[in-house]
């Protein structure tokens, strides 16, 4: 062999990452009939996040609570990154496809609810209530704007969740909640994350002893809980059936609310999506790193990756980069600070001049590197500072794109899948 | 109705020097009452770099200092062991450093006692392997790490156990004059937000850095305490595991401390006009992760966790007569002698190393000011927690786990905080800060800076302290600032990372900032 690395074959498009957006793009472009490679450094953003696609929980522009997303995504600014997508028509669209790509999938009848014309309010694992739109249907009858109280059921041995401290915040906030905290073990351990709970209550035997000692619980409690809520670890296999066991067993409806990571919500999202890629066609290969890429006038004409401590090289018609933000490593800074998009080395827009702050001393204040990120045009293509496209063949999609503050707005999940989903349909476009 | 308190003994500041007097003031059998604004240790004693000095450093400049570097070294490895780590020091001459030093170097440990010895390049090499292979000559010294909360609470609960009383988060309001004499203070207790007079037949000023605002509410001017700001950044793991100094004249970024997990370099020296501003510049930064480049090639791809800056208590006395006073490391001020105010002696300067001899010195001067003769005792008497000698092996933390590994839960994974410990530690504190925890448990120390064990923490001690909710974020919120203040100036590479994924967690999973106020 000649060449540096091994060549592998051509595909019509290289999707880079694994978290939503970059899964979304793959399988939809999967499912337009695109011969599809998805690489990724690992498992994405998924494992992280609580599993719920949240639009647009708080305004952009000043930090208001929104109550109605689709509303509100009309009304956000040119500059905002959900304009480049396509708006309020664009991110609906995705949604639709998102939620079915459950129908028939790894987890049976598990799927999806709700839309843009309203955001749901679900307790978090402090019991705060944060806003969502598209949520798994075993979260939805956490919904706070229902005020019917909850027992908030916990576990001793897992640590990334405190029924006791969110219950008091959910009653503080207005819905009477009280907590149960079961001592069982979990696989006789002192400590279980969240994954291995999801995998007891896969067993139904150990499901079974925890609905009893549940049930035990609401017997004792006057007024009775009109809804059971639990740790986001109802079955990391079966969790339609575990969710709906629950709901019998303990005669009222029962909902799980997302814990510190692993997230079991987000791995059955992370699932069910490569599960649809790899039916399309698609291939997906992980502990693959996009180090870098061969360009020619204003097209990439391959990518260069590392895998198994060789590089490999892809050459692809279209290259969708969906490798994240900071936190996922799609974005660096070094210690001369010096910042850098890392897989194809595309120009970072907002990034703060060497004597300008980058990060604020209040941690809830704004940040100006946090907004740091490839900026793109309407066609998802990543430009210059002029804004002008620096590459025809790639499309930048998810928390890589410039503009959004995903945590302040509680917008990531949205944004990831909407344009991670625009850019499998502005690309299958321009092949039709 | 404010409470009252009497007592012979009111100690102003609850930082090592502090606690220390207090020590041997309990010891010496004066019922003593140890007042701090805030946490122990929280000044300037938690804010430096952990370094017990050999005496090494100031074995060219200042022999008076490297004296009794090296004789309170060797007493504190006997009293104190169980605070100490036996890393070993090295001076090496970077390429940077003219090699001549070295042989003053050598004259000065030589005329001042403190034991060096100079190794083969290649066996310091050996030892440390990250170190900058280009260094010339290379000195072993008996430099150590210590770590300053464990000794400020070993001291402190030394004196508990003798009667005395500890006031943590007690911030003087007043100091009591009666005619000529200091009779105490107006203290107010910052958790209750209610005020306590003490009145002391003594008040002994050991407040550092402030203790020229103490003396200047005791009515008493020109006690000039010029703050000198030092730096510092820990990395997130041992580059070294020997305390690593350049053999040069003391000047900034010149050592390496490898401390419990981390190593820290320091530090800088900036004369600032307020001890309680203590910003860190970008400029101080850059210099430190260039000076740390020039120990250990490669510094600035580790992680830094972390940066904060001290505050020395540098003393110019403007009533001096005696020169001496000012080149000596740390001053005794007996304001009878200096200023006609009888029951009041001021102790400033000096280092943590000499902790002990400056509480000898000024529980010593309070004596002769009394007329009382009880001779100083704290050389030989072992603090709790290090009765049988043996140094502190960082290896213990693991063994520790390693023999509950089935019986209970990690709350920290970075610093290895078993649950256990952490309820037991919130009982004995009986705090709802949790950066008082931290300061006792090294909670949220770690690589993560807390990312996960902030949220689990705040549910072990809503239970613990029966906290109600509000009480319960406020912690949490806190602790998320506290956190963030030491963090923000050095973030970038791997640890930027941690952060957003930090924010992932708090912002994006629990929603912390919309919880109900």
């Amino acid at each position: 062999v000649s060449s540096p690395g091994w060549a592998a074959p051509s595909y019509d498009v290289l999707v880079i990452g694994a978290g939503l957006a970059g899964l979304s793009a793959a399988t939809r472009l999967a499912e337009g009939g695109a011969r599809v490679m998805l690489i990724a450094k690992g498992v994405g953003a998924t494992h992280l996040a609580p599993g719920t696609i949240d639009v647009l929980g708080y305004a952009p522009s000043g930090g208001e609570r929104v109550d109605r997303p689709g509303e509100a995504l009309a009304a956000v600014d040119a500059s905002h990154p959900y304009t480049r997508v396509g708006g309020a028509d664009a991110v609906a669209a995705s949604i639709d496809w998102f939620k079915r790509q459950f129908d028939g999938g790894p987890f049976g009848a598990y799927g999806y609810r709700g839309d843009l014309r309203e955001n749901v309010l679900l307790p978090t694992a402090v019991g705060a209530a944060k806003p969502a739109a598209v949520i798994p249907e075993t979260m939805a009858p956490g919904d706070l704007r229902d005020g019917a109280p909850m027992l908030v059921v916990g576990f001793h041995v897992l640590r990334d969740f405190h029924a006791a401290y969110l219950a008091d915040n959910v009653a503080r906030g207005g819905v009477p909640a009280r907590a149960l905290v079961l001592e069982r073990g979990v696989d006789r351990r002192p400590e279980a994350n969240s994954l291995a709970v999801a995998r007891a209550f896969d067993r139904p035997d150990a499901r079974r002893e925890i609905a009893d000692d549940v049930a035990r619980g609401l017997d004792s409690d006057q007024p009775a809980a009109a809804r059971v809520g639990f740790p986001a670890a109802l079955g990391a296999e079966d969790p339609h059936g575990v969710w709906s066991d629950l709901e019998q067993r303990l005669g009222r409806p029962v909902f799980e609310i997302p814990t510190l990571p692993p997230s079991v919500p987000g791995m059955r999202v992370f699932r069910t999506l490569r599960d649809r890629l790899r039916s399309h066609g698609g291939r997906i290969v992980l502990n693959s790193q996009a180090v870098g890429a061969e360009r020619s006038g204003a097209r990439i004409e391959s990518v260069r990756a590392t895998a198994a401590g060789r590089e490999v090289t892809y050459r692809a018609r279209w290259v969708v980069l969906a490798t994240g933000g900071v936190a996922t490593g799609g974005i660096e800074l070094d210690s001369r600070w010096r910042a850098r998009e890392t897989a194809l080395g595309l120009p970072l827009h907002g990034v703060p001049g060497p004597d300008e702050p980058r990060f604020g001393a209040d941690y809830f204040g704004a940040h100006p590197f946090n907004a740091v990120g490839v900026a793109v045009d309407d066609g998802l293509r990543p430009v210059d500072g002029g804004g002008a496209r620096v590459c025809d063949n790639v499309l930048v999609a998810g928390a890589t794109l410039a503009g959004a503050r995903p945590w302040v707005e509680k917008s990531g999940d949205g944004l990831s899948l909407s344009s991670g989903h625009r850019a499998a349909e502005l690309i299958l476009e321009e092949n039709r | 109705m404010a409470a009252t308190m009497q007592t012979d003994v009111l100690v102003i500041g609850g930082g090592a020097t502090g606690a220390g007097v207090a020590w041997d003031c309990a010891l010496r059998g004066f019922r003593t009452i140890l007042a701090e604004r805030r946490d122990l240790g929280e000044g300037t004693s938690g804010r430096f770099h952990g370094l017990l000095h050999s005496g090494g450093r100031y074995a060219v400049k200042d022999p008076d200092a490297a004296v009794e570097c090296i004789e309170e070294n060797v007493i504190l490895r006997r009293i104190a062991a169980d605070c100490i780590e036996d890393t070993g020091g090295l001076f090496v001459t970077t390429p940077d450093d003219d090699p001549a030093y070295g042989d003053e170097f050598l004259a000065g440990c030589k005329r001042t006692g403190v034991p060096a010895e100079e190794i083969d390049v290649a066996e310091a090499l050996r030892r440390e392997p990250r170190l900058n292979p280009g260094i010339r000559r290379a000195f072993t010294v008996p430099d150590a790490g210590i770590d300053a909360w464990k000794t400020v609470w070993a001291l402190a609960n030394a004196a508990r156990d003798r009667g005395a009383r500890i006031l943590p988060y007690h911030r003087v309001v007043e100091v009591l004059r009666d005619g000529d004499a200091v009779v105490g203070a107006r203290l107010h207790d910052e958790r209750r937000d209610e005020d306590l007079t003490v009145e002391a037949r003594f008040v002994l000023n050991a407040s550092g850095a402030w203790a020229g605002q103490i003396a200047a509410m005791a009515g008493i001017e020109g006690v000039e305490i010029i703050p000198g700001k030092g730096i510092m950044i820990a990395m997130n793991h041992r580059l070294v595991n020997t305390v690593i100094n350049r053999c040069t004249m003391p000047a900034d970024g010149d050592i390496l401390v490898p401390i419990r997990t981390v190593s820290v370099i320091g530090t800088t020296d900036m004369r600032i006009a307020d001890p309680d501003e203590l910003e860190v510049t970008q400029a101080e930064v850059d210099q430190m992760l260039d000076d740390g480049e020039r120990l250990v090639p490669g510094f600035r791809e580790a992680r830094a966790l972390r940066v904060w800056a001290g505050v020395r208590p540098l003393f110019q006395d403007t009533k001096a007569e005696d020169t001496r006073d000012v080149t000596r490391a740390h001053a005794v001020l007996d304001h009878r002698a200096r200023d006609g105010v009888n029951g009041f002696v001021t102790i400033t300067g000096g280092k943590l190393t000499t902790l002990r001899l400056m509480a000898k010195d000024v529980v010593d001067a309070m004596c002769a000011q009394l007329g009382e003769e009880r001779p100083c005792r704290t050389h030989e008497v072992v603090l709790p927690g290090s009765e049988d000698h043996e140094p502190y092996h960082l290896g213990e933390r693991l063994a520790a786990k390693e023999a509950h590994l089935l019986d209970e839960q990690l709350v920290c994974e970075c610093e290895l905080i078993p649950r256990s410990r952490l309820e037991a530690t919130m009982r004995e504190r009986a705090t709802t800060n949790l950066d008082d925890i931290r300061r006792s448990l090294r909670l949220g120390m770690g690589p993560c800076q807390g990312g996960f064990c902030i949220y689990r923490a705040t549910g072990i001690l809503h239970g613990v302290e029966r906290l109600d909710a509000p009480a319960a974020n406020a912690s949490l919120r806190d602790f998320l600032q506290e956190r963030w203040k030491g963090v923000w100036p050095i973030l970038y590479g791997d640890q930027l990372r941690q952060a957003r994924l930090d924010d992932w967690i708090f912002q994006g999973v629990l929603d912390v900032e919309h919880l109900p106020a």
